[in-house]
């Protein structure tokens, strides 16, 4: 069997050559360089805390980060059906499987870039404006010494709801051979977390914690409280929450992948 | 035939919700052969190549590449197809270079030297660098050449492959795959609907109607088959009532459109000939009516409609 990175670069080749992609990768460039200068030229003598500005921009571009993250999955799978591509590309020497998952690792690859671009470029920025002082307590109460392990676990939590919600994406892009049903549901499950954690949080059942969309926001534990307003949850429960999501997603995709009849 | 097959069809059949598509299709296509896949609209073609590739799971029978069941033995059997599957689809937002390395990438045969050597081959040399974006549709068929070849398949799949290109485009295809299959062994299979093109390209074709195969026949004759057969032969004279007076004696004959008809071999088409000169009948054409393809293909499939 020939190499198996060779897949992966096919697949990098593909993200990495439509204009679109570097479209994304200035956006998220330029919204924390746009919420800096605004911070800059808005607060008091020019001074802010660099801490609490990096994470106050890191949030949202992650949000940026998912989105572009889902976009690129939903057409992975999708795309190929809709431009009729995945004919000659599963009549080669390789098990759909293999395919299957060069395409699931290119796009964790996709999301980790540019959540490395998002963490050097909001560090970057506002070390630039607001110099290295800011005071590690800005990020919370509980990290008044080491701002570095806040915002390492910070960066791991968002990342790791990424992958979650871009496992969600790949799967129905998978099952349904739709783009934008793809996108619409991801984008739906990454944006309605707080809105639906405030409705379980006033349900009284033992089911809403197995819930998966609270258990996006990991950032929470951060601050010492837990997804589910009133309903207590340690971070390792939430893990294993995620991962059995994690493991079912990924199975719905393989599955309905590996057997389907292609008649793109 | 004494070689093995390349590809062997046994009993295929594909059922797609209660509705069978495919029926028991069974069919083999030798080295070096150039095979016509003929059939009309909604026939099944398209579907018998996706079972071919493994793009779709069979109902039942079993589909062999070289011994090598697409079933059980996906990637040994794979790896000798080269395929166009209806569209020769590309990635529009890659150039057509792009795409074939792409596609080499997944084949550990392909070097870059080979890459080039297609590109030269189908002839888009000077654009392979543009984004397939601006390809017509002709150029994308080449593309969809290149890379079904590539590898150097044992066999070759293409879906209509001439759709779609110029007459010089088609006759280049055309020499291509008799060269392919003369020279390298391949075996090509080739659908279409286009019977006067598989005429001129295939040895033998078959003709597909409802999902079942009902005839297979050879098409290229050797010379000396020629030679030997008989065939009806028109014969343009000045006097066709008395030249049928004429023949009389020799064989029988009919009086159609002003021409004599008879169905003769080749010495006895020069003996009437030599008959009519010296009755003083003035002959200003012979011409072999044999039945082109498309007579024989309108025939079997009179009368139906599509599906
Ligand atoms: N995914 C599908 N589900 C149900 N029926 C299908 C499907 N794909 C094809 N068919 C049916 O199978 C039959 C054969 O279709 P196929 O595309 O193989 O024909 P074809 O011979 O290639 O026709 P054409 O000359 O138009 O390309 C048609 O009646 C079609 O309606
Ligand atoms: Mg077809």
């Amino acid at each position: 069997m020939a190499n198996f990175w060779k897949l992966v670069q096919n697949e990098n080749m593909k993200i990495y050559r439509r204009l679109r992609t570097w479209i994304m990768l200035g956006i998220v460039v330029l919204i924390p360089l746009l919420f800096s200068t605004l911070a800059y030229f808005t607060s008091a003598n020019h001074a802010s805390s660099n801490w609490s500005v990096m994470t106050f921009e890191s949030t949202i571009t992650f949000i940026l980060v998912t989105v572009f993250t889902v976009v690129i999955s939903a057409d992975s799978v999708a795309g190929e059906f809709t431009w009729g591509t995945v004919k000659l590309l599963l009549i080669r020497p390789w098990s759909r499987s293999s395919i299957l998952l060069s395409k699931y690792l290119s796009l964790l690859l996709f999301g980790l870039f540019f959540s490395a671009v998002t963490f050097v470029v909001t560090f970057a920025v506002n070390v630039l404006f607001f110099g290295y002082n800011g005071s590690p307590s800005d990020l919370g109460p509980l990290w008044t010494t080491d701002p570095w392990s806040y915002i390492a676990l910070y960066y791991l939590y968002q990342f790791i709801s990424l992958v979650m919600v871009v496992t969600f994406s790949f799967m129905l892009s998978s099952a349904f051979r739709s783009g934008g049903l793809s996108i619409g549901l991801s984008i739906f499950l990454l944006l309605s977390g707080s809105i639906i954690s405030g409705i379980l949080a006033v349900t009284d059942k033992p089911w809403v914690k197995y819930v998966l969309f609270p258990h996006l926001s990991l950032t929470s534990y951060l601050d010492g409280n837990s997804p589910i307003p009133g309903h207590p949850t340690t971070l390792g429960f939430s893990l294993s929450v995620l991962a059995v999501y994690f493991i079912l997603f990924n199975l719905v995709s393989w599955t309905v992948f590996r057997k389907r009849d292609i008649t793109a | 035939m004494s070689q093995s097959p390349v590809v062997r069809l046994m009993d295929v059949s594909k059922r797609i919700g209660g509705r069978t598509i495919i029926d028991r299709v069974s069919l083999e296509v030798y080295p070096g052969e150039v095979f016509g896949f003929l059939g009309p609209n909604g026939s099944g073609k398209t579907t018998t190549i996706r079972l071919m590739v493994g793009l779709m799971a069979l109902s039942a029978g079993d589909i062999q590449i070289t011994g090598h069941s697409i079933k059980n033995e996906f990637p040994e059997a794979i790896t000798q197809v080269g395929a166009i599957v209806e569209n020769p689809e590309m990635y529009k937002f890659l150039t057509g270079y792009q795409n074939l390395l792409h596609y080499a990438r997944m084949n550990p045969q392909v070097t870059k030297h080979r890459i080039d050597e297609v590109v030269e081959l189908v002839g888009l040399n000077g654009r392979i660098h543009d984004k397939v974006r601006k390809y017509s549709l002709g150029m994308r068929q080449r593309l969809g050449v290149a890379q079904a070849v590539m590898h150097r398949p044992k066999l070759l799949v293409l879906d209509e492959p001439t759709n779609g290109l110029d007459p010089a485009g088609i006759r280049e295809l055309r020499d291509y795959l008799r060269r392919l299959a003369a020279d390298e062994g391949t075996a090509v299979f080739v659908s279409s609907h286009m019977l006067s093109e598989m005429e001129l390209m295939c040895d033998r074709v078959a003709i597909l109607q409802k999902g079942q195969i009902i005839d297979i026949r050879s098409i290229r004759t050797t010379s000396e088959d020629t030679a030997r057969a008989a065939e009806q032969v028109a014969f343009e004279v000045d006097h066709p009532d008395a030249a049928l007076g004429v023949l009389e004696g020799h064989g029988t004959g009919r009086v159609e459109d002003g021409a004599l008809l008879v169905t003769a071999d080749r010495s006895t088409v020069a003996s009437i000939n030599r008959r009519l000169v010296e009755a003083g009948i003035n002959v200003y054409g012979i011409r072999v009516k044999s039945k082109s393809l498309e007579d024989q293909f309108l025939e079997v499939t009179a009368g139906e409609t599509i599906g």
